[in-house]
Formats: structure tokens, C-alpha cells, sequence
């Protein structure tokens, strides 16, 4: 095999800063910043009250370490906590009022604002750091009564169902980052759907981390009502850093009576140079409930990026005859670490769950997949299947497999089954020989493999994440 | 709530020891009570919660040496076998009939062993601090057995509240070979609790085999750690039949050591009333052309609890592994509960690693089907679990012992159906 020679410095084409100036709350963590950053949102004293209940929560806990991959010790009073472009201190009222600096970094990105208002029919969310610039297609979803606007937005014009949802999928004391996500969350997005109504488009969210040393703390929370439907995308570039980043953002999704969402991901954040150096840590909280009967969620990840991540997406299935799926592809080059599964909890009866998983390892990279089914007592007649794959390129990777299978009635069927393995010979040289080069190869065989997960990508992302596939693996063969 | 902290004097009421020893002791008896019984905190022990389950079950553990007049117990008619007796943990008599003389040594085991390792399982700490008995078997090298040994493990009626903690070890030469049946006999009618730490050491091409029944219901707690050790070209085969335990946890280790060496574990129980058994597996593949496979099933009725826990670790250099391992339960009432956790840790690519789990209740269909050839519903149930069961039996390949096994789990079903 042949190797490849690869001008490292094109490997990551979305690494480049954009120079704003920026308005940063104190440094470190602390009751200050809290009521700095709940000030700057003009947020009611309610929320803060929420926000210091948890930031006292969180002296009391501890970070979590049974996850496989370790990080360095992050010194959390030496991080902001908060930034936001300082042109957005008076909101803009149309596009042309945003900081042109912005819209030409959308655009290095691929999200041309203008165009993609009407062309595309997506709405973007677009975040840059911590404060949403500017929420497209509005109009048009009001017409439906679908709410889609900053958190922050919906904290002070619809704070019943704020109130309401907030939390109480992912309590403020469920684990160290989501307790320091509800302290100091700044941003992120808020979908209600009303009853019997389908969104009429995919809803979707780019995020980007930009100022440096800072972490982003996104909330997200998405309200299907009775009846509705909904699917949202939500993508993620970095700037190329140094330092570690750390990300720990919080999803809530709820489903209520016949209610479905469909939450795609795909995050391709900076993983750090060749030698394991810099890259984002990626400890994310992302959880679902179904509420309701009939109801369902859909989980879709594509995961190329970030050094570190620890993901779980799960479901609640608290509604009889609910629906849990989770769909993933994770893929690990060089020196990255992920360690990422769901958590499918049947409380309902005749509830259903269905795990996808497709783990790749390459380079000197750790991949694990962790997951738990757990059918309760009354979950009568409930079904789970969970496949989980993973593929070794080279020995010095490792693929992990870590399953935790719950049965305690017996009406339920469980079905787990895990392969590891590598890129079978023949099917290389089969490409090679119709003309295919290694590389195009790999990537064609490893499209393949995940193909199952791939066709639950919207239009909008399966063919950017066809092709980020074939780019988290340049140079992992030869 | 049981104070499980033990006084340092309990090892001098074992014996005496040389400094080397006594420290030994001492360390491990420190970490033990440090810890205490494992509880689920543990990442090892998150579906046994055994400082609960020892706190509800006994008043107090009573570490004293029971003494044991030797007793008669009715020997195995069904085939030709060597046998060894251990009461109580403790070797009592030995006959190797079959077997040609200085081939074979088995004595009373002295550890002689005192590095000191950082265990993190609390009973093996409380083990080395405290154990006092157990048997050391040897076999010569170019020796295969004759006959399969019997290891009768007696535990007798004066047991009561007891805490046993022994040691054994196994260590078969080169190109030897030796099967041996473990087979309990239960005489307490009171708790006690069995702690047992095992070591077997295979040696080039050695092939051991083991099969493990316990012939009654019994009111022991069990513990077991058994560390295999695999030569090259090696083989060790494990049947494990264990029912009808209140409280059985089964830690194996098997570490493959030597290039082409192999372990193959195979198990079936069936649990009832409040039985609570956990199978934990680690197989370390560290050389490369090294296979293993496990089955574990189970079939479970009643409040009991069931539990898998197995774990595949295959080294980066260990290419050309195959591993394999399946998990299969039937759930038959509500309240039973079944939790598995196959785990893989794969550090080389060209290996062929997998596992399947997968837990339900018996297929109505072919309930369905047998009653309508005229069997009642429990008939029925009981053809179709032993059928899931005999999958394991059948896998035996001496047909005298073989049917002696089905025999025995046949007792077992009938038993439980009966209470």
C-alpha cells in the first residue's frame, strides 16, 4: 500500500477565526457571572433563581469519570462564561442590520443567509457563540403557530412553557455538566410545535465556537405537541485552537399524544492536530421523552469531530405504545476519543426501541460504544433490537463495545447483537481493480457500512455526511 | 446492620505465620475492611448488591474454623472416576484408583505466593486475608488422565452463619490432560457463605476440562474467583450448571497467554424462587491465533434475578482472534429479572469479535404448536426450557456423564415445579 500525501493544513476547511470584538462576562464560575450573564439576558428573576439553584447543585457534585477516554483536569474559574458579539447588543431587526463580519463567516461556512431564506427551505437558527444573530423563515411559521426562536426569546415572551419543560427532562442535579450547563447556559434554541400540526420544514441550527477559551453552554428544547411532527438539524463547525474547548450543551426533547420528533446531528468540530493537540471536548447531555401515547423519537447522529466526546442521546419512553430510535455513525481518526451510545428506558407498555450504532476507528483513536436498554416491571410487551458495529483500521485503534441490558418482566424480548471486525481484503482489492484508489475505496466500502444510518439523514445532510465520512478518514489508509 | 469490619486477630486464630505472610495478611485484611462487601456502587458488582443481600441474610459471620469429622457420602454410580472429598472447603480423602502412581499429587494447598497485587474485588482480599484451607492438585507432564475426577465438595449440617474462605490451585503439565466433575452436596440447612479463590495453570498443550453441578437446593452464598492461566496450544472447557444457589457469583478469568491456546465456556441454569446468580466473565486474549467462546443461558422463574456479565479484552498484538459470545434468557414470570452486560475492549484489527444477547419470554407459537399435539401448557413450557437447556448439555461428549447431567437438571426442574 502506497502512502498518501496529505497537505495537513487543508485537512480542516473550517478552521479560521472571525475577529469581532467581543463582550465577555468575568472570567470563572461563580455567582457573579451567573447573575451577569441572567442580566445581559434581562432575564425574569425566576430564571435566575432556576440558574443559582443549580450553580449551588453543582458544588456539591463532581465531575464524572467512568467514561473511558480521560481528560486533562479543566480549570473551570479560568474560562468565560459568557461572550457575545458586540454588535448584537441592540438586537438587529433584518439582515441587513447584522455585523457583516458574520454574514461573511455564514458564508465561508456554507449558510448564505440570503440565498438559503427562500431557496433551501430551511429556517436557520444560525448561533454564533452564544447569542442567536438572526432567525429566518419566521413569518412563515408563525403563520402556523410554531414557535422557533433563541431560548432567551422564548425565556421572556413564552415563559409558561419555558416554565413548564424546562428541566424536567434533564433535572439541573442530573450529572456535573448538565448542572453546569442550567447554571450558565447562554443560548441555544426553542421549538414548540402546537397540536395536529406538521412543521412544515426541517428546522435547523448551526452552532460555531468562536471566541477563544470560551465554552459553550447551548440549551435546546424542543415541545412536540399532541398530534405534530417535526424534524431538526442541527450542525456544528469550530475554528482550528489550540487550547481545549469545552462544549457541554443540554437537548430536552418532549413528545406529547402522537406526537414525533426527529433530531439529526451532525458535528464535525475541530479534533485536534495529528499529534492529539488541541480539539474540543464535546460533553454533551441530549435526552427525549416520550410523554405521550403513540409518541415517538428519533435520534440520528453522525459524529466525525471534537477530540473528546461523550454522548448518550436517549429516550424515555414513558407513553404507551412509544417509540425510541437511535441512529449512529461515529467515526475516530488520529488521536480521538469517543465514547458514545444511548439510553433506551421503557416505562410503557408495548413500547419499542431500536439502537443503530456503526463505530469506526482509525490512526491511534478509541471508540466505544455505551449503551443502556433497561424495560421496566410494567413495560409490558415491549421490544428492543440493538446492532452495533464497529471497524478497526490499523492496530493501533481500539473499538469498544459496553452494553448494559435490563430485563425485568417477561413479556418483554431484548435482542442485542455487536460485530467488530476490519475492512474485509476482498472488497478492497475489488475496488482497487475497477479503479479506485485506496483512499476512494475505503471511503465507498465505509459508506457502505453505514449506510443504515446515513439514509435516516435528511436530504439537507446526507450528502455532507457522505462526504465528511470519506474527509474524517484521509490519510488513515495506506 | 452487620458490622463487616474484622479484628486483626482473626488471622493469629488461624495460625502462625512467617513475618512475610502475616503482612500479607495483614495488607489485604486492611483493603477488605476498608471496602467492606462490595455493594453496587462498584462498577463490578452494579447487579449484585452483596452487602445488601449479606446484611439481610446473616446476623453475624463466624469466622471460626469448623471443625469436621469425616462423613460418608453416597458416591457417584453412573461411571468409573477418580475422586477427591472436600469438606467444608477442606481436604478430607483422595483415591485415584485408575490412574498410575506419582502421576499425580494432591495435597493440602499452601500459598507460598505474597506479591502484593491491587485487588479491587474486596473477597479476594478477604480471601488472601483469611484463608485457611483448600487442596493444590498437580498432574505430571505427558499424563493423561484415565478416568474424569470427582471433586465432591461437601458442605456439612454444623454449618451455621459461617464464613469459609478457601484456596485452591490446579496446575497441569505439558501435553497432560484432566476433566474433573465439581459436584455439591449440601447438608446445612442454615446460610454460610463460601468464598473461594481458584488458580489453574495450564501448561503447553495441556487440555483441562471442568464441570460444575450442584446436585441440591442449598442455603450457601457462593463466591468464586478462578484465574486460568493458558499456555501455548493449551485448552480449557467449562460447563457450569449452577442452580438452585440463594446467592452464586462466578468470577472467571482467563488469560491467554501462549499463541493458539483456547477457552470455551458454556453454561445453563435454571433459577427459581429468590436465587440470585451472576456469571461474570473476563477473557483476555494477549497472544495472537487464540479463540474463545461462550453461550450462558438461562432460564428463569419465580423472584429470581439472573445476571451476564462478560467481557472480551483482546490485545493489540493478539491478531487472528476469535472471539465469540452469546447470551440467550427466557423470562417466565414478572418478577423474575435478567441484566447482561457483554462487553468487548478491542485494541487489534484483524480479529472477528461478536456478541449477541437477547432476553424474552417463551415463543407462544410454539406453545401454541405443542399443546395443540395434546401436551397441557405447563408441559408444554417445561419440553420447551428443557430443549433451550439441552442445547448446553448436549455438548458434552462422554454420553455416561453426559445423561448424568441431564438427569440432574431434570431433578432440579422437577424439584422446583414441585414447590
Amino acid at each position: 500500500m502506497k502512502n498518501q500525501n496529505i497537505n495537513y493544513n487543508q485537512d480542516y476547511k473550517y478552521g479560521f477565526t472571525t475577529e469581532i470584538e467581543n463582550i465577555k462576562a468575568p472570567k470563572g464560575l461563580s455567582e457573579k457571572t451567573i447573575k451577569f450573564i441572567s442580566k445581559i439576558k434581562k432575564e425574569p428573576k425566576w430564571m435566575l433563581d432556576w440558574r443559582l439553584k443549580a450553580f449551588n447543585r453543582l458544588k456539591v457534585s463532581k465531575e464524572p469519570d467512568w467514561q473511558k477516554p480521560k481528560f486533562p483536569k479543566i480549570d473551570y474559574q479560568n474560562l468565560y462564561y459568557y461572550s457575545a458579539p458586540k454588535s448584537m447588543k441592540d438586537k438587529p431587526k433584518s439582515l441587513d442590520e447584522v455585523d457583516p463580519k458574520l454574514i461573511e463567516t455564514y458564508n465561508k461556512l456554507g449558510i448564505p443567509l440570503n440565498e438559503q431564506k427562500k431557496l433551501s427551505g430551511i429556517a436557520v437558527d444560525a448561533v454564533f457563540d452564544s447569542v442567536s444573530v438572526a432567525t429566518t423563515f419566521k413569518d412563515e411559521l408563525t403563520k402556523k403557530g410554531i414557535i422557533f426562536c433563541p431560548i432567551s426569546e422564548a425565556i421572556q415572551k413564552h415563559p409558561d412553557l419555558v416554565k413548564k419543560y424546562l428541566g424536567s427532562v434533564i433535572p439541573i442535579s442530573d450529572h456535573y455538566f448538565a448542572t453546569l450547563n442550567s447554571a450558565v447556559f447562554t443560548d441555544g434554541s426553542f421549538v414548540y410545535i402546537p397540536p395536529n400540526t406538521k412543521c412544515p420544514m426541517e428546522l435547523s441550527t448551526y452552532f460555531r465556537i468562536n471566541a477563544s477559551e470560551t465554552g459553550q453552554f447551548e440549551r435546546t428544547l424542543i415541545i412536540a405537541d399532541k398530534g405534530s411532527y417535526v424534524s431538526y438539524l442541527e450542525g456544528c463547525t469550530a475554528p482550528m485552537r489550540d487550547e481545549n474547548q469545552l462544549h457541554a450543551a443540554n437537548v430536552e426533547l418532549i413528545a406529547l399524544d402522537d406526537a414525533e420528533i426527529k433530531y439529526s446531528t451532525v458535528q464535525n468540530w475541530y479534533p485536534g492536530d495529528k499529534n492529539g493537540v488541541g480539539g474540543i471536548y464535546n460533553f454533551v447531555t441530549k435526552r427525549g421523552a416520550c410523554r405521550g401515547k403513540n409518541s415517538k423519537i428519533s435520534w440520528t447522529q453522525v459524529e466525525t469531530g471534537s477530540a473528546i466526546t461523550w454522548k448518550y442521546p436517549s429516550c424515555i419512553l414513558q407513553g404507551d405504545n412509544s417509540v425510541g430510535e437511535f441512529y449512529s455513525i461515529a467515526i475516530t481518526n488520529n488521536h480521538q476519543k469517543a465514547d458514545t451510545g444511548t439510553k433506551m428506558i421503557h416505562l410503557g407498555k408495548n413500547t419499542k426501541s431500536k439502537i443503530i450504532s456503526k463505530g469506526i476507528s482509525a490512526g491511534k483513536a478509541d471508540n466505544t460504544y455505551r449503551g443502556l436498554v433497561d424495560i421496566g416491571r410494567k413495560a409490558l410487551n415491549s421490544r428492543n433490537y440493538t446492532q452495533c458495529d464497529s471497524l478497526l483500521m490499523g492496530n493501533k485503534c481500539g473499538a469498544h463495545t459496553v452494553p448494559y441490558i435490563k430485563n425485568k418482566n417477561s413479556s418483554s424480548t431484548i435482542e442485542h447483537e455487536a460485530t467488530t471486525s476490519k475492512i474485509n481484503e476482498e472488497q478492497l482489492f475489488y475496488c482497487n481493480q475497477r479503479g479506485l484508489n485506496q483512499e476512494e475505496a475505503v471511503s465507498l466500502i465505509v459508506n457502505g457500512f453505514c449506510k443504515d444510518v446515513l439514509q435516516q439523514l435528511p436530504m439537507e445532510f446526507a450528502v455532507e455526511a457522505q462526504k465528511l465520512v470519506g474527509i474524517s478518514l484521509e490519510g488513515s489508509v495506506g | 446492620m452487620l458490622n463487616f469490619k474484622i479484628n486483626s486477630n482473626a488471622i493469629e486464630k488461624i495460625g502462625n505465620f512467617n513475618a512475610k505472610e502475616k503482612e500479607f495478611r495483614l495488607k489485604n485484611l486492611d483493603s477488605f475492611n476498608k471496602n467492606g462487601f462490595p455493594n453496587k456502587k462498584s462498577e463490578d458488582w452494579k447487579f449484585s448488591d452483596l452487602r445488601e443481600i449479606v446484611s439481610k441474610n446473616f446476623k453475624k459471620l463466624d469466622l471460626k474454623v469448623v471443625k469436621t469429622d469425616a462423613q460418608k457420602i453416597k458416591f457417584i454410580q453412573e461411571f468409573d472416576h477418580n475422586y477427591i472429598i472436600v469438606t467444608n472447603g477442606e481436604l478430607t480423602s483422595s483415591n485415584f484408583k485408575f490412574e498410575e502412581k506419582n502421576k499425580i499429587k494432591v495435597q493440602n494447598y499452601l500459598n507460598n505466593n505474597f506479591i502484593n497485587k491491587q485487588e479491587n474485588n474486596p473477597l479476594i482480599n478477604l480471601n488472601h486475608a483469611l484463608s485457611d484451607k483448600g487442596y493444590f492438585l498437580e498432574v505430571e507432564e505427558n499424563y493423561k488422565l484415565k478416568k474424569i475426577l470427582v471433586i465432591y465438595n461437601l458442605y456439612t449440617n454444623n454449618l451455621n452463619q459461617n464464613i469459609l474462605n478457601c484456596k485452591n490451585k490446579i496446575k497441569i503439565g505439558k501435553n497432560s490432560e484432566l476433566h474433573i466433575l465439581e459436584y455439591t452436596i449440601n447438608r446445612s440447612k442454615k446460610n454460610f457463605f463460601n468464598n473461594i479463590y481458584e488458580n489453574v495453570v495450564l501448561e503447553q498443550s495441556a487440555i483441562y476440562k471442568n464441570i460444575c453441578i450442584y446436585n441440591e437446593k442449598s442455603f450457601g452464598y457462593f463466591h468464586k474467583y478462578s484465574s486460568n492461566k493458558l499456555d501455548t496450544k493449551s485448552s480449557s472447557t467449562f460447563f457450569i450448571f449452577p442452580s438452585g444457589l440463594k446467592f452464586n457469583k462466578l468470577d472467571l478469568e482467563f488469560d491467554l497467554n501462549g499463541e493458539n491456546s483456547e477457552c470455551n465456556l458454556q453454561a445453563a441454569s435454571y433459577l427459581n424462587h429468590d436465587d440470585h446468580q451472576e456469571i461474570k466473565t473476563r477473557i483476555n486474549h494477549f497472544a495472537p491465533n487464540c479463540k474463545s467462546f461462550q453461550k450462558v443461558k438461562n432460564v428463569l422463574d419465580s423472584e429470581s434475578k439472573g445476571i451476564y456479565q462478560g467481557k472480551i479484552f483482546v490485545k493489540d498484538i493478539a491478531q487472528k482472534t476469535d472471539a465469540y459470545q452469546l447470551s440467550k434468557a427466557i423470562l417466565l414470570n414478572d418478577d423474575s429479572e435478567f441484566n447482561s452486560k457483554p462487553e468487548l475492549e478491542i485494541y487489534a484489527d484483524d480479529v472477528k469479535c461478536s456478541h449477541g444477547s437477547s432476553s424474552g419470554s417463551i415463543d407462544e407459537d410454539s406453545i401454541f404448536y405443542l399443546m395443540s399435539r395434546g401436551l397441557n401448557r405447563q408441559e408444554a413450557i417445561k419440553l420447551l426450557v428443557e430443549g433451550f437447556l439441552s442445547e448446553i448439555t448436549n455438548e458434552i461428549k462422554s454420553n455416561s456423564i453426559k445423561n448424568f447431567i441431564i438427569g440432574k437438571l431434570e431433578e432440579q426442574l422437577h424439584e422446583h415445579k414441585k414447590n
